[in-house]
């Protein structure tokens, strides 16, 4: 156990080095910027560095758009639930196959890791079919159910390794002491998880939101995230217009970030070291 | 190993479940639907529009252009509402998702699905209709298309050779045209022989999207009918052995032009899309694809060049037609019909026409309307890049069927890409 989970403090100011900083330069902010110039250009011809003309038309016809702040709406609803019942099905899932030794533990290892192994697309079609009779087609249940399917594997992943790392003295400790199950998940782990909380609540939002077959067939049509709105974009040639989509969609999960971030300051107040990176 | 056993296990046990369909109840449900349906095709037009009165109904279509979205959401539906009391919704959905919603529903036993129009044509109707997937024959039922469509056009009849029988009923139709800059072409090819002059003579500068591509295949197809007519290859049927004796111009023309292409003919766009974007960056000067109208937009967009114009060549233009079907498990048959038969009528097909709008060509045969109708037709300027009705209706060459499109995909790897 080389990191200790009691100090990250000490080694949390990384220098950034000027290889980093031209890295993120160009892979991340470079393209992002050709972006927003794009979304403002009318006619950007090949020789040209710069767009020759700049509108707002792009923007005007995505304001015009009435299903925007619907689709936005909903798209934050489906992948906020979808990450907490991440959490929910994740931290415990995590903590038994780190923790314990039970029969049958390999397979049900390989049942949780089924959904990344086979693709999703290739099961939906079983699933659409059991969800028509149970009647979650076409609601917003079945679709945050169904984007459970690929996003649950990556979270009881990370769990089970943060568990793995912190290891169990903890819980043992604070057991000694006379704290109940529930005050241990809430003093002990829940302040150390938090990095690993914060990784798959953001991983598991970013997947929900790229979701674009899924949530059309078992959505039906019904739920429209902003993917379906989006998505078709691709097969047209007006670039700028597909420009303005690509920054909201990027928008969002930094929203999400925004929101997180928020939320664990007014909730979790532990002494400052508990912050994690 | 045990880890292995347990991952197969499981896949099994998955498919089985998926593959568990209840045929039993299926067969029951579906005489019932169809009892239900005869008696609504049964009645007076005007039952089926009180019927429709204050009910829902959901289009499922693609949504990927402005222009169509609007024109179905700022023109359409408050139509619908005014004049039927409908209130439209329209659902962005691609076929193929649309399509395979509607398979798992049917295998599923559902009855109530929550489709009532679907935008399809060729592969999916195909698909559709061996499947049972549409409801009754109800075109003959709406009074737009008794009135206004010409039922013997084989444009109206069959959908990429196969045959409608009153399943879908005709939307729009879209004729196949070459887009090229002015300014850059003085003078387009009449022909592929000019073509691949000038290809020619200006390397770099044409390309087509692959034949994987619903365009790209539809260029091939017209190089083929050069080298043998298409009124051969209709009344030939698809025969392979006859294509590989008649074909081979063809081929011998793409591998002839290849060098010249487009980064040397190693690569091709994969969709239309992105020649389409090639185009509008100026690295190529011509594009292509259906829609003789679907410049104008781009062009008042900034997308593509104002000096663009239209260009159709020997041996003909290729025109396909658009459909509107009606699921097997539509929840309203009634809003449905009278929404599909609002959609047919000359104003919504007028408006439809309007280059400011969306520009996709009239399925009604003008000479069956009105004369003050026929006059509003003619009075619509569809913008300067397209040829006028004369020339694209002199050079409308059919479709031949779906298979010709798969063997095109195909050879194309072997006699162009494999080829060196």
């Amino acid at each position: 156990m080389f990191v200790s989970p009691a100090r990250p403090e000490q080694q949390e100011k990384p220098i950034l080095t000027n290889g980093i900083k031209i890295f993120v330069l160009l892979f991340f902010c470079l393209p992002f910027a050709i972006l927003l110039l794009q979304s403002f250009s009318a006619g950007w011809q090949w020789p040209r560095l710069l767009p020759g003309t700049f509108s707002w038309r792009a923007w005007q016809s995505l304001s015009r758009e009435p299903r925007m702040i619907p689709a936005i709406s909903i798209t934050l609803l489906i992948g906020l639930a979808v990450s907490l019942i991440n959490l929910i099905l994740g931290i415990p899932a995590g903590k038994g196959l780190a923790h314990y030794r039970f029969r049958g533990k390999s397979l049900v290892e390989a049942v949780f890791l089924l959904p990344l192994l086979i693709p999703t697309l290739a099961v939906v079609m079983g699933i659409h079919i059991f969800m028509i009779r149970v009647g979650l087609t076409n609601t917003v249940w079945g679709v945050i159910l169904v984007h459970v399917i690929p996003t649950l594997p990556y979270t009881i992943r990370i769990f089970r390794h943060a568990f793995e790392n912190l290891g169990s003295k903890w819980e043992e400790q604070a057991a000694t002491l006379g704290a109940s199950q529930l005050t241990i998940y809430r003093t002990v782990w829940l302040p150390l998880l938090i990095p690993s909380i914060h990784s798959a609540l953001m991983l598991s939002f970013v997947i929900s939101l790229s979701q674009y077959a899924l949530t059309a067939i078992i959505g039906g049509g019904n739920v429209v995230t902003l993917a379906m709105v989006y998505f078709p974009y691709f097969q047209s040639s007006n670039r700028s217009v597909l420009a303005c989509f690509t920054v909201i969609f990027a928008l969002l999960p930094l929203s999400f970030y925004l929101l997180m971030y928020s939320l664990y300051k007014l909730f979790i107040r532990g002494p400052g070291h508990y912050r994690g990176c | 190993m045990k880890k292995l056993v347990s991952v197969i296990l499981l896949f099994f046990l998955i498919f089985w479940v998926a593959g568990c369909g209840g045929s039993n109840e299926e067969a029951a449900q579906e005489q019932v639907t169809a009892g239900q349906a005869e008696n609504i095709l049964q009645k007076e037009w005007a039952e089926i529009e009180k019927l429709a009165q204050g009910t829902e109904i959901r289009m499922f279509m693609w949504g990927g252009d402005e222009n169509i979205n609007r024109y179905m959401d700022e023109w359409v539906a408050p139509q619908m509402k005014e004049k039927y009391g409908l209130t439209f919704t329209r659902v962005p959905m691609d076929a193929p998702e649309f399509m395979q919603k509607l398979l798992a529903e049917k295998k599923a036993g559902s009855q109530k699905g929550n489709m009532d129009i679907l935008w399809i044509n060729g592969e999916n109707f195909k698909n559709a209709k061996t499947n049972d997937l549409l409801y009754q024959p109800f075109v003959e039922t709406l009074p737009n298309y008794q009135q206004y469509v010409n039922q013997q056009s084989k444009n109206i009849t069959t959908d990429f050779g196969v045959p409608v029988e009153d399943l879908e009923a005709p939307w729009g139709k879209v004729q196949f045209v070459f887009l090229y800059d002015s300014a850059k072409i003085p003078d387009p090819p009449k022909n592929f022989a000019e073509l691949a002059v000038w290809v020619k003579a200006n390397p770099g500068k044409f390309t087509y999207p692959e034949p994987a591509d619903f365009t790209g295949n539809a260029f091939l197809r017209h190089l083929l009918y050069d080298a043998v007519a298409v009124d051969k290859l209709l009344s030939t049927g698809f025969d392979e052995s006859f294509l590989e004796e008649n074909a081979r111009p063809m081929w011998d023309y793409l591998n002839s032009i290849k060098a010249d292409l487009w980064r040397g003919g190693e690569t091709y766009p994969q969709s239309l899309t992105q020649l389409d974007q090639l185009y509008s960056q100026g690295e190529v000067y011509i594009t292509m694809g259906y829609n003789e109208g679907r410049a104008e937009p781009l062009i008042k967009q900034g997308v593509f060049p104002e000096t663009t114009k239209s260009f159709v060549m020997e041996p003909g233009s290729i025109g396909n037609t658009h459909f509107l079907a009606i699921p097997y498990n539509t929840p309203n048959p009634a809003g449905a019909m009278v929404a599909i038969n609002f959609l047919l009528s000359p104003e919504a097909q007028l408006e439809k026409l309007d280059p400011a709008v969306w520009g996709d060509n009239t399925v009604l045969d003008i000479q069956k309307l009105s004369e003050e109708q026929k006059n509003e037709f003619a009075k619509l300027d569809r913008g300067a890049s397209v040829l006028p009705e004369e020339v694209l209706q002199k050079a409308l060459v059919p479709e031949v069927g779906p298979e010709y499109v798969d063997w095109i995909k195909e050879k194309w790897m072997h006699e162009v890409i494999g080829a060196e």
